[in-house]
C-alpha cells in the first residue's frame, strides 16, 4: 500500500506541472499586453517596454513557465494588475471564504444525502423513496445559480428569514450552503441508496439478519459502513463540483470568495490575478483528490493495487 | 414514481414564485426634495456604526487616482480642502481661516492652526504646497489636474500662509480651488506608503481610514482629534452590494442604514414608508452617450446626429431610470453657472425617419439579411464600452440604446468590463470603442469645468477628459475666451455660443440629469444631501 | 459530477447485438420516466427548431412601456425588464442552449473518438501520454477550465461551444478508450486483424458500431451538462452576449427585479431545468434499455 501511495504522489507531479502550463498558455493567447494593462492610461511605449523587461514578459514562454513555477514554490504569484497588490494576498483574503462555504455545503449534502439515501434503500419504493428520487432528479437538473435566486425569493423576500447576500453571521451562510449543497445531496443520496441496496442483498447481511440481530444494528453496523466506500469515491468528484458551483453561488450571494475574485478579475482584464486564482483553485482540487485517493486506500484494505 | 408527480411539483414551484409577485409600484413622480429636517430638540447622540450600501467598490481612496464618486465618497470624509462649496453652493472655509486676492491671479490663504493629520504630523503651508506640487506637477499628475483651471504654483509665505496662483486671470478661480479633489493628505504618509498611498489615505478629516477589504467593505472610524465639531459616529462601514434588489433588502432588514444609488423602482413605495427617509435633489450630473469622434464612422457629425434621433431618450428616462433622473435639458445641469437650455427634446428629438434619412445621406443605404445597414458590403457596426453598477441603471441604459440603434439598422456590440477597467480605458489615449455611456459631474458648478475639461481639443486623455476626441477650433476659442474674462454676463454669452456649437456637432448626446438619491432609515439624523454627489458629508450624521 | 461515473459497465455493449432494436424500444417504452424524458427532449428540440414560427414576437424587440408585465398581462408569459416577450425569448434561448449543446458534443465526441481509439489501440507510451493529458484537463474543477477558455477567446457563442467541448472531451476519451480495450481482444477483431485489415479500418468498421450505443447514451447525458454549463457561463456574462436570448442570461438580467417581477428570473430557470431533466431522463432510460443489468 505504501508503494501505491508513493506512486500516486509521484503521478500527481506531472498533473500539477501540466495544470500550470495550461493556465499560462490559455492566458497567453488573450489579446492585450499585460504590461500595457498594468500601466493603464499612462502607458507610453517606452514605459511598456521597460515593464515588460522587468516582468520578464519579453522572454520565451518556457523561461517564464520555469520562473512562474519557481515563484509558485516561494508562494509568489505576481502582482495584481488592477489592485496593485500581490496576488497571493488577494487569494489569502478570498480562499478562507470559499473553504468555509464549501465545507458547510458539503456538510449539508452529507447530513441530508446519507440519511435520505439509507431510508430510501431500506424503504424501497415507499413514498419517501419516490419523493427523494424525484427531488434528487430535479436537484440535478436545476442550475445552481437559479436555486440560489429561488431560495432568495422564498426565504429572503417572501419570508424574510435570511439575508440576501454578504457575509458576517451564520445566517449569511445558510442559503449559500444549501444552494451549493443541493446538487450534491442528490448525488450522494443516490449513491448511498444503491450501495446500501447492494449490500443488503449480500450474504453476510443476510446472515446477520438470520442470527436475529436487530434491523437497526444490521443497517448501521454492517450495511452503512460498507456502503460508505463508494460514497468516498464520489466525494472527491463532489468537491470538484462544489468548487465549480462555488463560483456561481458566490456570485449570486455576493460571497467574497475565490469565485467572485475570479469573475471580477476576468471583467477587470486582470489576468495575473486570474491566473493565480485559477491555479490555486485547481491545485487545491488536485490535492483534495490525492487525499481522497489515499484515504480510500487506507479505509479499504481489500483493494489491491498493482 | 409517476410522471404526473413531476408535473405537480413543477406547478407548485411556479405557483409559489408567482405568488411572490407584487403589483409593481406606480412610477415615482419627480419627487420634490424633502423639506430640510428641522433640528431635533433632543440633540445629537454620539456613538454607533453607520453601514452604507453601494454598488461598486472604490478604485482608490485618494482623489489623485480616483476622481469618481465611489472613491470620493470616502475621500471627502478623510481629507479636506482649504475651502469648499457647501450644500447651498456657497463658498465656505475648511482648512483655511480666510483668503484674499493679492493680485488678479494670486490668492493668499491663511491656514487654520493646530490641525494635525491622522498620523500626528502637523498640517501647515508646507503640506499644502507638497500636495499641490504632487498633484499638478507629479509623475503621474493627478487625474483631476486638468479640471482646476490654469493653476500655476503654490508659494509658502510662512508656516500658516500660502499663495496659490493661476497662470492667467481665471473667472472661477475660487470655485476651482474649492473642489473636494484638493483634499490635503499627510506628506509623511505619501512618503511612507509610496505606490500604495491610494489604499492608505491619511488626511485631517473627521474620519480615519481603518481597513479596506477589496470588493467587500471599507471601514472608517471617528477621528477623536478632529479640529472642528467632533463627529458623532464611532464607525462608518461602506459595503459593496452590486445587486440593486439586494441593496434594498439589506436596508429593509436593517443590515445597512443608508443606501446609495437605490433602486428607482422602490423609491415611490419607500418615500411613503415612515421607517425610511428618501433624500432626493436635482444633481449636477449629466448622463450621456458619448462618441469617439476619432473613429469611423462616428467621426461624421451626420452619423452622430442620426444616432441621436434614433434613440427615444424620454422613454429611457421614464422606464429605465424610473424617477431616478429627469431628461437632460442641455450639456450640463441647470444648477451649473453657464448652463443654457438647449431644448434637446426638439433639437435632438426622437425621430426614426430623420435618423434613416441622415444615415442614407452618410451612404448607409442597403440592408443585410439581419436588417442592419451596410455600405460597400460592410455592416454598420459600432462598439460600446460597457460596465455595470457604477451609475444608476448604467448597463440597462446601454442595452436600451443598443436596442434603439438596432431598430435604426445599427449593430452595437458591447464590451463588458468591471468599472475600474472601463474607467482606465476611458482615461486612455485611444479608447478603442465607438460609444460610451457615462456620467459627468460639474464638481465646482461652473461651466468652464465641463466645457473646457470635456470638450477642449487639447484636453484629450490621458492629459484631460475629452474622451470624445472632439476638436473644433471655433469651440476652443469660445471657451478659452469664457474662462479668461471676469465679466459674468460676457461669460454667459460665450458659453451659450459654445453650447450651440456642441448641439450641432453632437460629440455626445445628453441623456438625463440625475436626481441624487440617498435613502436612510429614519433613525439616521443630521444627513444633508449635497448636489455634488462626491460630498457625502458624514461628520454631522448621528444615530437616534 | 464527472460523466464517467454514470456509465460504468457500458463495456458490455454486445447486448445491442443480442437484443433486436425492437426489443430495445419496448424496454425503453416500459420505462415511464424515460418516455417523459424523450417527450421533453423532443418538445424542446422542436420548439428550438421552429422558434421563428412559434414565437409570437421578435425576441429582441423592446417595448419599454410594457416592462415587467406579469404573465398574462400583455404577453402569455409576461415581459422582461425591457418589455421583451419572455415566451419568444425562451424559445430562441432554447436555440442557443441546444446549439451549444450539440456543437460542443460534436467537439467532445470527435476528440474523444480520435484520442480514445488511438489510446486504446496503441497502448504503451502513446496511451500514457494521452491519459496524462486527460488527467490534466480533469484536474480543473467543473467550470474553471471553461472560464479560462472563454476568457482567452472572448465571450461569444463560439467560444462557449469550444469551452464546453474541451471541458467534456476527457470523459469521452476515457469512455472510448475503455470500450476499445474491452473489445480489442475479442474474436471478431482478432479475426479481422488476422485477415490483414489495417488498424484504422478496424477502428472505423468494427469498433465504432460496437460502442455507438454507449456513445449516444453518454452524449445524451453530456447534453444535459452542456446546457447547464452554457447557462452558467451566460449567467456570469461570459457566454452568450446580450441582446441574443439565452436562458442563463435571462435569469441573470431579472436579478434586480426579484421582488417586483420574479417571473423574469424564474421562468428561464424552469426552462433550463426541464431541458436538463429531459436529457437526464432520456439518457438514463437509454442506458437502462441498452443494459438491463444496470437497473436496480
Amino acid at each position: 500500500m505504501l508503494n501505491y501511495m508513493i506512486r500516486r504522489l509521484v503521478m500527481s507531479i506531472p498533473v500539477i506541472l501540466g495544470v500550470v502550463l495550461v493556465v499560462m498558455f490559455t492566458l497567453e493567447v488573450v489579446p492585450g499586453d499585460p504590461a500595457a494593462l498594468m500601466l493603464g492610461e499612462f502607458a507610453t511605449e517606452e514605459a511598456v517596454r521597460e515593464l515588460r523587461t522587468t516582468l520578464g514578459l519579453d522572454k520565451p514562454l518556457m523561461v517564464r513557465y520555469v520562473n512562474y513555477l519557481a515563484g509558485l514554490v516561494r508562494g509568489d504569484l505576481g502582482r495584481s494588475v488592477r489592485e496593485r497588490r500581490p496576488v497571493i494576498r488577494e487569494v489569502a483574503d478570498a480562499f478562507p471564504f470559499t473553504l468555509k462555504l464549501s465545507f458547510w455545503a458539503f456538510m449539508v449534502s452529507l447530513l441530508v444525502g446519507v440519511p435520505s439515501g439509507v431510508i430510501s434503500a431500506v424503504r424501497k419504493y415507499s413514498i419517501f423513496d419516490n419523493l427523494a428520487r424525484l427531488i434528487s432528479l430535479l436537484g440535478l437538473s436545476m442550475p445552481v445559480f437559479w436555486i440560489g435566486l429561488f431560495l432568495i425569493i422564498i426565504f429572503s423576500l417572501r419570508y424574510p428569514l435570511f439575508p440576501v447576500g454578504g457575509h458576517g453571521t451564520w445566517k449569511h451562510l445558510v442559503l449559500p450552503s444549501i444552494t451549493l449543497g443541493l446538487p450534491s445531496i442528490a448525488i450522494i443520496s443516490r449513491m448511498v441508496r444503491s450501495s446500501v441496496l447492494e449490500i443488503l442483498g449480500e450474504d453476510y447481511v443476510r446472515t446477520a439478519r438470520a442470527k436475529g440481530l436487530a434491523e437497526r444494528v444490521v443497517i448501521y453496523k454492517h450495511a452503512l459502513r460498507n456502503a460508505m466506500l463508494p460514497v468516498l469515491t464520489v466525494m472527491g468528484l463532489q468537491i470538484g463540483q462544489l468548487m465549480g458551483g462555488a463560483v456561481l453561488t458566490e456570485n449570486v450571494f455576493g460571497w467574497p470568495g475565490m469565485g467572485r475574485l475570479m469573475v471580477r478579475s476576468i471583467f477587470n482584464r486582470d489576468f495575473v490575478l486570474l491566473q493565480g486564482t485559477v491555479l490555486v483553485f485547481a491545485l487545491s482540487f488536485v490535492l483534495v483528490n490525492l487525499i481522497v485517493d489515499l484515504s480510500y486506500a487506507v479505509v479499504d484494505p481489500r483493494v489491491t493495487y498493482k | 414514481m409517476r410522471p404526473w408527480v413531476i408535473t405537480l411539483l413543477l406547478i407548485a414551484m411556479v405557483a409559489s414564485v408567482g405568488g411572490c409577485a407584487r403589483q409593481e409600484p406606480a412610477p415615482a413622480p419627480p419627487a420634490p426634495s424633502p423639506a430640510p429636517v428641522p433640528p431635533v430638540p433632543a440633540g445629537p447622540k454620539t456613538g454607533g456604526t453607520l453601514t452604507i450600501a453601494r454598488p461598486t467598490d472604490s478604485i482608490s481612496l485618494v482623489s489623485n487616482l480616483d476622481t469618481t464618486a465611489p472613491g470620493m465618497w470616502l475621500f471627502t470624509n478623510i481629507a479636506e480642502p482649504l475651502l469648499r462649496l457647501n450644500e447651498d453652493m456657497e463658498l465656505e472655509p475648511v482648512l483655511a481661516e480666510r483668503w484674499e486676492f493679492i493680485t488678479d491671479t494670486t490668492v493668499r490663504f491663511y491656514l487654520k492652526r493646530g490641525v494635525t493629520f491622522h498620523d500626528g504630523t502637523p498640517f501647515n503651508a508646507e503640506a499644502v504646497k507638497f500636495n499641490f506640487d504632487f498633484a499638478i506637477y507629479g509623475t503621474p499628475r493627478a487625474r483631476w489636474a486638468g479640471l482646476v483651471g490654469p493653476v500655476d504654483q503654490a508659494v509658502v509665505v510662512d508656516a500658516h500662509t500660502i499663495d496659490i496662483s493661476m497662470k492667467e486671470p481665471y473667472g472661477p478661480t475660487l470655485y476651482a480651488l474649492a473642489m473636494p479633489y484638493w483634499g490635503v493628505l499627510s506628506p509623511a504618509s505619501i512618503a511612507k506608503y509610496g505606490n500604495d498611498y491610494g489604499r492608505n489615505p491619511v488626511g485631517t478629516g473627521p474620519f480615519k481610514f481603518v481597513e479596506w477589504r477589496t470588493n467587500d467593505r471599507i471601514v472608517l472610524e471617528r477621528n477623536d482629534e478632529y479640529w472642528g465639531d467632533k463627529p458623532y459616529l464611532d464607525r462608518v462601514v461602506f459595503r459593496v452590494i452590486p445587486e440593486e434588489s439586494a441593496r434594498m433588502m439589506a436596508l429593509e432588514r436593517g443590515e445597512v442604514q443608508m443606501v446609495l444609488q437605490p433602486a428607482p423602482s422602490a423609491i415611490a413605495s419607500l418615500s411613503n414608508d415612515p421607517r425610511f427617509v428618501v433624500h432626493q435633489e436635482l444633481g449636477l450630473r449629466i448622463y450621456y452617450l458619448g462618441f469617439n469622434c476619432s473613429l469611423e464612422p462616428v467621426n461624421d457629425p451626420v452619423v452622430r446626429r442620426a444616432v441621436a434621433h434614433a434613440i427615444n431618450i424620454p422613454e429611457i428616462v421614464e422606464h429605465v431610470l424610473e424617477g431616478g433622473a429627469v431628461p437632460a435639458q442641455g450639456f450640463m445641469s441647470p444648477g451649473v453657472f453657464g448652463f443654457h437650455d438647449m431644448d434637446l427634446e426638439t433639437s435632438l428629438k426622437y425621430d426614426p425617419a430623420l435618423a434613416q434619412s441622415l444615415l442614407a445621406q452618410a451612404g448607409w443605404t442597403t440592408k443585410d439579411s439581419e436588417g442592419y445597414l451596410t455600405k460597400d458590403g460592410k455592416r454598420l457596426t459600432l462598439t460600446m464600452l460597457g460596465y455595470r453598477g457604477r451609475f444608476l441603471k448604467d448597463a440597462e441604459i446601454m442595452e436600451a440604446v443598443q436596442h434603439y440603434l438596432r431598430r435604426a439598422g445599427i449593430e452595437v456590440k458591447i464590451d463588458w468590463l468591471e468599472w475600474a477597467a472601463a474607467f482606465e480605458i476611458m482615461r486612455s489615449a485611444h479608447m478603442p470603442q465607438h460609444l460610451v455611456v457615462s456620467g459627468w459631474l460639474t464638481v465646482n458648478a461652473d461651466a468652464d469645468y465641463s466645457l473646457f475639461g470635456l470638450f477642449h481639443s487639447q484636453e484629450t486623455p490621458p492629459k484631460g477628459w475629452n474622451r470624445f476626441q472632439y476638436a473644433n477650433s471655433d469651440f476652443d476659442r469660445l471657451i478659452e475666451a469664457g474662462r479668461a474674462t471676469l465679466v459674468l454676463s460676457e461669460r454667459l454669452r460665450l458659453y451659450r455660443q459654445a453650447q450651440e456649437v456642441l448641439v450641432k456637432d453632437v460629440p455626445m448626446i445628453p441623456l438625463s440629469n440625475t436626481l441624487e438619491t440617498v435613502i436612510t432609515i429614519n433613525k439616521i439624523k443630521g444627513f444633508v444631501l449635497h448636489p455634488v454627489e462626491y460630498n457625502l458629508i458624514l461628520k454631522g450624521v448621528w444615530i437616534d | 459530477m464527472r460523466l464517467s461515473s454514470k456509465t460504468r459497465g457500458l463495456g458490455a455493449s454486445e447486448s445491442v447485438h443480442r437484443t433486436g432494436i425492437q426489443q430495445l424500444v419496448q424496454r425503453f417504452a416500459r420505462n415511464q420516466l424515460a418516455v417523459v424524458g424523450f417527450i421533453l427532449v423532443l418538445a424542446i428540440s422542436l420548439a428550438a427548431v421552429f422558434a421563428p414560427v412559434l414565437a409570437p414576437h421578435d425576441p429582441l424587440d423592446q417595448n419599454l412601456p410594457l416592462k415587467r408585465s406579469l404573465p398574462g398581462q400583455h404577453f402569455v408569459l409576461g415581459a422582461d425588464e425591457f418589455g421583451r416577450d419572455i415566451l419568444s425569448r425562451l424559445l430562441f434561448g432554447g436555440r442557443s442552449a441546444l446549439l451549444v449543446g450539440v456543437l460542443s458534443f460534436a467537439v467532445a465526441a470527435s476528440i474523444g473518438l480520435v484520442l480514445g481509439m488511438v489510446s486504446g489501440v496503441a497502448a504503451g507510451i502513446v496511451d500514457d501520454v494521452i491519459m496524462r493529458l486527460n488527467d490534466i484537463v480533469l484536474a480543473f474543477p467543473y467550470l474553471l477550465l471553461a472560464l479560462l477558455i472563454v476568457t482567452a477567446l472572448g465571450p461569444s457563442v463560439l467560444s462557449t461551444t469550444i469551452a464546453v467541448g474541451l471541458w467534456g472531451a476527457p470523459s469521452f476519451v476515457r469512455l472510448v478508450r475503455a470500450e476499445v480495450i474491452a473489445l480489442r481482444n475479442r474474436e471478431f477483431i482478432e479475426a479481422a486483424r488476422a485477415v490483414g485489415a489495417r488498424s484504422s479500418a478496424i477502428m472505423v468498421r468494427h469498433l465504432l458500431p460496437n460502442f455507438a450505443g454507449s456513445l449516444i447514451t453518454f452524449g445524451t447525458l453530456f447534453m444535459a451538462r452542456a446546457i447547464l454549463v452554457e447557462a452558467a457561463l451566460s449567467f456570469l456574462g461570459l457566454g452568450v452576449q446580450p441582446p441574443t436570448p439565452s436562458w442563463g442570461l435571462m435569469v441573470s438580467s431579472g436579478r434586480d427585479f426579484l421582488r417586483v417581477a420574479p417571473h423574469i428570473s424564474t421562468l428561464p430557470g424552469i426552462a433550463i431545468m426541464l431541458a436538463v431533466l429531459g436529457f437526464n431522463l432520456l439518457g438514463d432510460g437509454l442506458r437502462d434499455a441498452l443494459d438491463p443489468k444496470l437497473r436496480n
